[in-house]
């Protein structure tokens, strides 16, 4: 609307108007032109995505990390493996998962997209992740559970970059004790294919890596209808098998 | 009867022990099977599991109280189920894989049915 204001003003009187003019109009033959080109880019990733075992396999302590994409850790992550116990994992006191684990559970995701963000939100945990789309960079403030993470659109995908986690204990998945870092890296390509919305995603953490990992999967369209539920982890009930464990330390 | 034992059937899983939220291996044993017969106690139709707890008869007369893992009330609610598909005072069966500390009276993955063994329909 202000473009078109600008556009349709009469000759300019003094030249300080017309100065002020032909940048206003030079504004308008750009700025659309910008617009359109990131419009064409960008692909239709907005619905409620079925992450459940309609869709693909559900996640345990071999999926997604088979034997063929397994974590190579180094001797860190060997050691914390070792020592790990069950008992201390964060989520029977209802913290909420991170990635890659957040993104594998198996439930609903809904992605809404906006010119400057995309919004990821998750059913699992009441997650929302926030992918800024507007060239802002993370500053040291802003270490936190679930990252902070920007994205572009390119070649018909949203690549998202996730860093500034927090250190987590059971960071890389909710079954195989092993941790994640300030160092973690998440690498995320999101493309529709057909009806699915598929998604590549890398792990890095020098902290306890010894190279990046990768898997590959889908999420289904949601039924019709369908809303995304609230999760209200019930803290008292996340806690409550803990009690069948044999503790590994006394 | 509550009897715990090698496994000795089939346990048909139809109740995920948590939808994926934790692995059940290091809670409860899937080499041996248990079965209780009882009657509902309490049913907590919750995230990130579903508990159903019941009281069964031991084999010395003694009562048992199982607490039964159940998946999410997410998940289990797209099948159906709803906080009253079990009520307080239900005869019920159940057929899982026992906890694994000592003294427990824990279960999960089980197959629950009523008392009779016809199943319990979510519709119900």
């Amino acid at each position: 609307m202000r473009m078109l204001e600008t556009t349709t003003q009469t000759a300019p009187k003094h030249l300080a108007a017309w100065i002020f003019g032909a940048l206003f109009l030079g504004l308008a033959a750009v700025v659309p032109l910008q617009a359109q080109e990131d419009t064409e880019a960008i692909p239709e990733l907005s619905g409620l995505w079925d992450g459940s075992p309609r869709s693909r396999p559900i996640n345990g302590p071999n999926m997604p990390w088979t034997s063929e994409n397994f974590p190579v850790l180094n001797e860190r992550g060997l050691a914390f493996r070792e020592v790990f116990d069950e008992a201390i994992s964060p989520k029977y006191d209802c913290v909420p998962s991170t990635p890659p684990a957040l993104v594998y559970d198996p439930y609903m995701m809904e992605v809404v997209q906006w010119p400057d963000r995309v919004l990821l939100r998750y059913e699992k945990d009441d997650q929302l992740r926030t992918v800024w789309l507007d060239g802002r960079e993370p500053t040291p403030q802003d270490y936190s559970l679930q990252g902070v993470s920007v994205g572009h659109y390119k070649d018909g995908a949203l690549h998202v970059t996730t860093t500034h986690f927090t250190f987590d204990v059971t960071g890389f998945d909710d079954y195989n004790g092993i941790p994640s870092s300030q160092l973690k890296k998440i690498t995320e390509r999101y493309w529709r294919e057909g009806e699915e919305l598929k998604v590549t995603l890398t792990v890095e953490d020098e902290l306890f890596l010894r190279e990046p990992v990768s898997f590959t999967t889908q999420w289904k369209p949601g039924l019709e209808g369908y809303q995304l539920q609230a999760y209200e982890c019930d803290a008292e009930i996340a806690r409550y098998p803990v009690k069948f464990l044999v503790p590994k330390y006394r | 009867m509550a009897a715990v034992g090698a496994m000795a059937v089939v346990v048909a899983v139809t109740n995920l022990p948590a939808a994926a939220h934790h692995a059940s291996g290091p809670f409860y044993d899937n080499t041996k099977s248990a079965e209780a017969d009882g009657v509902v106690t309490r049913f907590l139709f919750r995230n990130p599991h579903s508990f159903l707890f019941l009281d069964a008869p031991g084999e010395n007369g003694e009562t048992i109280a199982w607490e039964i893992e159940m998946g999410t009330a997410l998940s289990m609610s797209r099948r159906g189920w709803t906080p009253d598909t079990i009520k307080v005072g239900d005869a019920v069966k159940v057929v899982g894989q026992p906890s694994r500390a000592p003294g427990t009276y824990g279960m999960c993955c089980a197959e629950i049915s009523q008392a009779d063994g016809s199943p319990i329909s979510p519709a119900n």
